[in-house]
């Protein structure tokens, strides 16, 4: 136990060291541990792809991460994964496909951070959501991806219609 | 009559002058809906011309890990021949550099540590013992740089080093950070330049300023680095107390002209349409000026990616890069008119349906643009692919 402790708190500091921006106190791992474990536990996963010193991520961190029963949402039924927008880390796709952290940011086609990715424990891509949002949004995706909404309904429909 | 003549040919130039390209080739001779080839690189040096021959680097996992490979192709081959693997170990963003009369010189990252090597013939050398990462040369006459990130306590920090070449073994002279202190933030991705004097210029991607900032030193010895200054003119902050900064990376150099430098690098002071590219110029004064943006009004809202510029000695300055303008990414590039980039082009055989990204290129001793980029195809596998343009 004594040993798990020690690796957590090992992890923690590195998460510190190597990540940018992410909120404080999540759970938040790399990519490639993240896909390890979301395919090991079945959950889903939810992406973030922040840059560091990027405003609106920060803003969005103060003003929708720092809501306790949010964090409690995301950290007890996501794997969170943070991605740095202009990192030469490295991660691998589902694909097999080694690329960098900014090199993904190609990929999903990203024009501005913060960006949102919601992915199955496979790593498929259910929805991504660019820009600030709030805790009553965060909410409204939860229930899209973990109900599996997003299988019957575009996110718009979903939102046009729930009460 | 004839003055009429001469004018109306003046002013239909700039309509009549073209790029010219050649038959495009593939030069990965292994592909597959599973192998992955990449031609990332610092300074994103993945072609040279040695004498009349071209050299490609690139890392691929067609052995199962990551290895780099280099191909090679003589002016009077149709073909690239066979690629020679560089590496043992897995292995990243290899770079290659012309020494002239067919020999090349490569380097890159294996094991954790930067390596490079004189082709053909030589043996690759460790440039350094410290994790080391991100490795890029320069030439100027016999005098060969290279420059790397190397591991620095928790963070990396910018080395660059004068190597030695006797025959085909290459040794490292003298191997020094830009600055003695130590990194207070990450630093990478360095790319380096030579100038007619002698002088050595180096940027890199830095966080000191708690975002992603490209920051220039150069040294008149190859010794002694002057106090990094940013290249860009855009003073960006923290906004009502909220982050630190807007985004700027992938610094990559070129020695121009008449003893210039000139940089460019992706940039998103437009937060709203993802990175542009732009560009900035040192006359040979050794400070870079103002900042110029490269990309026409027609990809203004687009996002750009994977920007270069290549230079020669008698004056022209091409920029290249990647967006998706037309719907799927093609590679762009603009010529230097020597007031403004000019509009924007696309290299043929790289555009149209499908994805051609990731462009890497250089400017040969007679003026030929040499490009190689990546070919996506999900069914068949991605292509390396190569043209020569001629400007006419």
């Amino acid at each position: 136990m004594r040993l798990v402790k020690s690796v957590l708190a090992a992890s923690c500091l590195w998460v510190t060291a190597v990540l940018a921006d992410p909120p404080p106190g999540y759970p938040f791992v790399g990519f490639d541990a993240g896909l390890k474990t979301a395919r090991a536990d079945g959950k889903p996963i939810f992406l973030y792809f922040g840059r560091y010193g990027c405003a609106w991520c920060d803003h969005t961190n103060k003003q929708t991460f720092s809501d306790a029963k949010l964090k409690k949402l995301y950290s007890d039924n996501y794997v969170l994964v943070y991605v740095d927008a202009e990192s030469g880390r490295r991660l691998t796709l589902p694909s097999g496909e080694r690329i960098t952290e900014a090199e993904l940011g190609v990929r999903l086609q990203a024009f501005a951070t913060p960006l949102f990715v919601y992915l199955t424990p496979q790593g498929d891509t259910i929805m991504q959501i660019p820009g600030f949002k709030t805790v009553q949004d965060f909410r409204d995706y939860d229930r899209y991806v973990r109900g599996g909404i997003y299988k019957q309904k575009t996110l718009l429909e979903f939102l046009g219609g729930k009460s | 009559m004839r003055a009429a003549a001469l004018l109306l040919a003046v002013l239909a130039w700039p309509v009549q002058a073209a790029w010219v390209w050649s038959e495009p080739l593939v030069v990965n001779s292994v592909q597959g809906t599973a192998i992955f080839p990449h031609l990332e690189s610092a300074n994103r040096q993945g072609v040279a011309v040695s004498g009349d021959t071209v050299g490609v680097v690139w890392e691929d996992n067609r052995d199962g890990s990551p290895q780099c490979y280099l191909a090679i192709k003589p002016a009077v081959a149709v073909a690239f021949g066979p690629e020679m693997r560089l590496s043992q170990s897995d292995c990243y963003e290899p770079v290659v550099l012309a020494l002239g009369q067919g020999r090349f010189v490569a380097a890159w990252e294996e094991a954790g540590k930067v390596r490079a090597q004189v082709l053909p013939g030589g043996v690759a050398i460790r440039l350094t013992e410290a994790e080391s990462a991100q490795v890029t040369l320069a030439i100027r006459g016999d005098t060969l740089f290279a420059a790397w990130a190397g591991q620095a306590g928790q963070f990396r920090h910018i080395v660059v080093a004068r190597l030695a070449m006797t025959g085909d073994t290459l040794s490292v002279k003298l191997a020094q950070p830009v600055e003695r202190q130590p990194p207070t933030d990450e630093q990478g991705w360095p790319a380096l330049a030579v100038a007619d004097d002698g002088s050595v210029t180096v940027a890199w991607e830095d966080r000191r300023h708690k975002h992603t900032v490209p920051m220039v030193s150069h040294s008149r010895d190859g010794q002694t680095f002057t106090a990094p200054v940013r290249l860009t003119d855009h003073m960006s902050g923290s906004v009502d107390g909220l982050g630190a900064g807007t985004g700027a990376m992938r610094p990559t150099l070129a020695a121009w002209g008449d003893n210039g430098i000139v940089s460019v690098w992706l940039d998103k002071r437009d937060f709203l349409a993802g990175y542009d590219v732009y560009a900035a110029f040192d006359s040979g004064t050794r400070r870079f000026g103002g900042n110029v943006r490269v990309q026409d009004s027609f990809g203004d809202n687009m996002a750009q990616w994977h920007a270069q510029i290549v230079g020669n000695a008698q004056g022209r300055l091409v920029a290249l890069w990647d967006d998706a303008r037309d719907g799927t990414p093609d590679v762009w590039l603009a010529d230097w008119n020597g007031e403004a980039f000019g509009d924007n082009v696309a290299v043929p055989a790289a555009s149209g349906p499908g994805a051609q990204s990731d462009p890497v290129a250089t400017l040969d001793a007679t003026g030929l643009l040499h490009v190689v980029w990546l070919e996506r195809d999900e069914q068949a596998g991605t292509r390396i692919r190569y043209a020569r343009g001629e400007r006419k």
